[in-house]
């Protein structure tokens, strides 16, 4: 429906010629980007039905997985493994297996800590504030950018938890009345929120992901074959019904819990940017730290959910329910965040010439023009100069080349933390203890091996759990087929939708 | 209508039949026969949907949730909570001091103060939710019918419970059948119950019985008596590949880690120990001394002893055959008969005389006094606080002290006599003579008559002494 409606009333060029390149290839492949004026964006294609969207989503768990997806599982647990081996070899041997050394003693495991955080942010923002802003396209994307937050944490969490040297004593860093200790943490040091922040945020995510779960649990549930899988998917589920008043229930909580989430999501990265920001050295000590990590985590985040969801709907032939408007969508948003954090570069160099502070001056030359001058324009090539394509209609619908500026993004922002912790830290104050950072052959395996355990984590989500949140794609649909309904009798003329059931 | 066959009967009696379910094949219908089920007068309703469905709890008449109440009590619960902790953990318990910060609630206490809020927040929605809805219940008898299993898939169902107080089976379904339902059924009791596989039973005792090991071997070895070892899982620096002192070693052919001076060596500082100018005596001259080692050890020791309190102290009811001899106040020390000697190494000039009196005031007045009678404030304090055990310093001006060689006097300051101590590490070997010359002035001064005084300034003392005696008169 729809299509031939835009093609011979709105005579969008863009389009036709979309529709007539990718339809060639793939019939899934439909273009929904075109707005319409007078007509509501549709936000699934292809004449879905309730059933059909359930078809959908329940085939990737119960048909049988393609070959791709044991090489990818097959390759990240070997991958995980390595990396938890050499966890083990760190707490043998202790931190000296990494590159830290005077000056610079945050090098990569506090790099990794904020990049994978960063990327932990999209997940909430979609679920939480996309669902304030009333944004439905969210609906499609929203549960597998969750998993993804849930897992970018956990890889995060590892590296704070790893860095402390006794790591077996990392739970010193929660408040409990310990009799080795007879001391409580101290409250007024960020690292310390920072256990609070990335803990209530893993917890609350963790929550928000799980409760949206519950009804397309309840689904795989009812629609599986084996007892056992019956039994698990009903135990996970807690014997949801669909009950209209734990429906009314359930919807009150997911409100609540976006409206907490929301600006949760918002202090996390407020909280990891305290940690640099707090501190007296030059490079870190900035106001505009806060909004500047939290865009840098959005933009980051986003770019993983589009690194991650375009192959996944390629290969479980999702592209009805993620469709290129989703997509198109997602770009938008890496596009204005990477120009955020491109003014915050900016910013940051035009407040050290402004504030005539000879330190925050020499710091930022630097940072451009010093030792570390090659990170430095990775950094901005990367994140500032590959989104401004999406200016560009076609690069925002071209699955291959969104992926591949997606990739260039996530690389980008790894060193935009790259080049925060360590120029400043390698040429702080005092010339005559002015090093260079060199990392170790454990440092490249360890950040390689948390990409095998994000990647293991995220198969296995793909492979038992509901990929989509088809409960509220279905919420939508209705909402929306209301909405078409109520418009088309308002316009006196007949009703555009073809369901079977008007 | 339904394929499903219960069983006919549960043991002796038939199934018993729990209402009425009505299936539709989109939200409308649903609507439109919730409106008509609630119009009716039925209020013991549900509907089963894929979604939450728009209006149903107006069709139904469902009451609006107190979910957010709670929500907002556990909220302000869990910003109290973390504020107090706060406040009580580095305001009151353990107050770190840093950079002279102020302690209790600050600006610093915001960020954990919102986490703790939203924490509390987002996990009583969410078991609020849980709880309200009564959730987990994995035995329910709308579940006992198979069609029931679309209403997470494509399908709406409305319910009406036997329980209501309206219910009447044959008009419900007449009422339900006039809806034009996809099919209606009758909610009937599961004849077969499905029991919990045995083998499940079995891995859920194993792995509650496996993991309750690691517990109890945790708490055999923090509660147990055992005379072995610490069991160390991990190391942390206890052990490390060093000797210590008094420890064997295969290195060394003598068996010892520690190890004797090498000869022809001088460690920093050795020379001192052979040079008068640091220790009061001469060295050279130690060996003619019938005093060996070991006695000058067991002097020293018996000297250190702290002496008991006066016998005669007010509600002492220690007998005094009790004490031992040498702790006895009247006793004095056994004298350490060391080969003094008897002349100052420095000049007795105004310059070092100024530096003893300086010294001695700062260091040795606040206990003997400015005159040396053993009258300093710390004495005159303790004796004001009568304690008990206060031993009350020396005078300088008893016969014992006023005869001792300026060795002795020197061997005093620099090593601590009885309670004490030496103040080698606050005064160099020069400043201790020069205080043993103040000392000497002042025993002199204290004892003297007027044939010490030299001729020509007797007149001035006399000046001085005039007023006084004229005083007494």
């Amino acid at each position: 429906m729809g299509i031939p409606m835009a093609m011979t009333i709105h005579k969008n060029q863009v389009t036709m010629a979309t529709i007539a390149s990718a339809s060639a290839i793939n019939p899934r492949e439909i273009d929904n980007t075109a707005d319409i004026p007078g007509r509501r964006a549709q936000l699934i294609t292809g004449n879905q039905t309730y059933s059909s969207v359930t078809e959908m989503v329940c085939r990737v768990a119960e048909e049988p997985q393609p070959m791709l997806w044991y090489v990818l599982f097959g390759f990240s647990s070997i991958t995980a493994v390595m990396f938890l081996s050499l966890i083990g070899y760190l707490i043998i041997s202790g931190v000296g297996i990494w590159g830290n050394m005077n000056p610079v003693f945050w090098a990569w495991p506090i790099v990794n800590f904020v990049f994978w955080v960063g990327i932990g942010h999209a997940g909430t923002l979609i679920s939480a504030i996309l669902f304030l802003f009333r944004q439905n396209w969210r609906t499609s994307i929203n549960r597998a950018a969750e998993a993804m937050t849930i897992f970018a944490v956990i890889c995060a969490a590892i590296y704070p938890g790893i860095h402390v040297g006794r790591a077996w004593l990392a739970f010193w860093l929660i408040p409990y009345p310990s009799l080795n200790l007879w001391m409580w943490p101290q409250f007024r040091s960020p690292l310390l929120w920072d256990v609070f922040a990335v803990g209530t945020y893993a917890s609350t995510s963790l929550v928000f992901w799980y409760m949206g779960m519950i009804p397309d649990l309840a689904t795989y549930r009812d629609r599986s074959k084996s007892p056992m899988k019956r039994m698990i998917y009903g135990l996970l589920c807690l014997g949801w019904t669909g009950s209209s008043r734990h429906w009314l229930r359930y919807e009150k909580a997911y409100t609540i819990l976006a409206a907490l989430a929301a600006p949760l999501v918002l202090s996390v990265h407020t909280v990891v940017s305290f940690d640099f920001a707090v501190s007296q050295v030059a490079g870190w000590h900035t106001t505009i730290f806060p909004p500047y990590f939290v865009a840098g985590a959005i933009f980051s985040g986003f770019a993983m959910v589009v690194t991650l969801l375009v192959p996944v709907r390629k290969i479980y032939k999702l592209e009805n329910l993620i469709t290129l408007r989703h997509l198109d969508n997602m770009n938008k948003i890496i596009l204005a965040t990477g120009s955020l954090v491109g003014l915050a570069y900016g910013t940051e160099f035009f407040i050290a010439w402004y504030s005539k502070n000879q330190y925050e001056g020499f710091t930022f030359m630097n940072r451009a023009f010093g030792p570390y001058w090659w990170a430095y324009w990775t950094m901005v090539s990367c994140n500032v100069i590959s989104p401004q394509l999406f200016w560009f209609k076609k690069f925002r619908t071209t699955p291959w080349i969104m992926v591949v500026v997606s990739i260039f993004v996530n690389i980008g922002m790894w060193f935009e933390r790259f080049v925060i912790t360590v120029t400043s830290l390698s040429r702080d104050f005092l010339p005559s203890s002015w090093g260079y950072f060199r990392p170790t052959l454990f440092d490249g395996l360890m950040f390689f091996g948390s990409f095998g355990v994000f990647m293991s984590l995220f198969l296995l989500f793909c492979r038992y759990l509901p990929t989509i949140a088809m409960s509220e794609v279905k919420g939508v649909m209705s909402a929306s087929e209301h909405a078409e309904h109520l418009q088309a009798e308002l316009l006196g003329g007949g009703h555009p939708h073809g369901h079977e059931h008007h | 209508m339904s394929d499903h066959k219960p069983k006919k009967t549960i043991g002796n009696r038939p199934p018993r039949a729990f209402g009425w379910m009505a299936e539709y094949s989109n939200e409308h219908k649903l609507l439109d026969a919730a409106r008509k089920v609630r119009d009716s007068g039925y209020t013991d309703t549900d509907a089963f949907t894929p979604f939450p469905v728009h209006g149903i709890d107006e069709a139904l008449g469902i009451k609006p949730t107190k979910l957010p109440f709670i929500v907002l009590c556990c909220g302000l619960t869990g910003l109290s909570l973390a504020l107090l902790m706060q406040w009580w953990m580095n305001g009151v318990d353990y107050m770190y001091i840093i950079s002279g910060k102020p302690f209790g609630i600050t600006p610093a206490s915001i960020p954990v103060a919102f986490e703790m809020t939203i924490l509390f927040s987002a996990f009583s929605t969410f078991l609020g939710m849980i709880a309200l809805n009564q959730l987990p219940k994995f035995s329910n008898p709308v579940f006992t019918n198979p069609r029931f299993d679309r209403a997470t898939d494509d399908k709406f169902f409305l319910y009406v419970n036997a329980k209501d107080k309206y219910y009447n089976r044959e008009s419900v379904k007449e009422l339900l059948g006039g809806t034009q339902p996809d099919s209606l059924d009758e909610v009937i009791e599961d004849a077969t119950p499905d029991a919990l596989p045995r083998p499940i039973w079995l891995t859920a005792l194993l792995v509650v019985l496996a993991g309750l090991i690691p517990a109890m071997i945790i708490l055999n070895m923090r509660n147990g008596f055992s005379t072995a070892p610490r069991f160390h899982v991990f190391f942390d620096m206890d052990f490390q590949p060093k000797k210590k002192a008094q420890q064997t070693t295969t290195v060394f052919a003598d068996g010892r880690t520690m190890r004797p001076q090498v000869e022809g060596t001088v460690a920093r500082g050795q020379l001192d120990e052979q040079d008068s100018f640091y220790l009061g005596y001469d060295p050279s001259k130690l060996a003619a001394v019938a005093n060996t080692d070991g006695v000058r050890f067991v002097a020293a020791q018996t000297d250190a002893k702290p002496q008991e309190p006066a016998k005669d102290a007010v509600g002492s009811q220690t007998p005094a055959a009790t004490q031992s001899p040498a702790a006895a106040g009247a006793t004095p020390a056994p004298a350490l008969n060391l080969p003094w000697i008897s002349s100052l190494p420095i000049e007795a000039t105004e310059e070092n005389m100024k530096l003893g009196e300086t010294k001695f005031q700062t260091y040795c007045s606040a206990c003997h006094g400015f005159a040396g009678y053993g009258d300093g404030l710390v004495h005159k304090r303790a004796e004001a606080l009568a304690q008990g055990f206060w031993i009350a310093p020396t005078s300088m001006h008893i016969d014992r002290v006023a005869s001792q060689p300026v060795g002795q006097i020197f061997h005093t300051i620099t090593k601590g006599q009885g309670k004490m101590p030496g103040y080698a590490s606050s005064m160099n070997a020069k400043e201790r003579w020069a205080v043993v010359l103040y000392v000497k002035a002042l025993q002199r001064s204290r004892n003297a008559s007027d044939k010490d005084v030299p001729e020509d300034k007797i007149s001035s003392i006399e000046d001085l002494t005039q007023p006084k005696t004229e005083a007494k008169k």
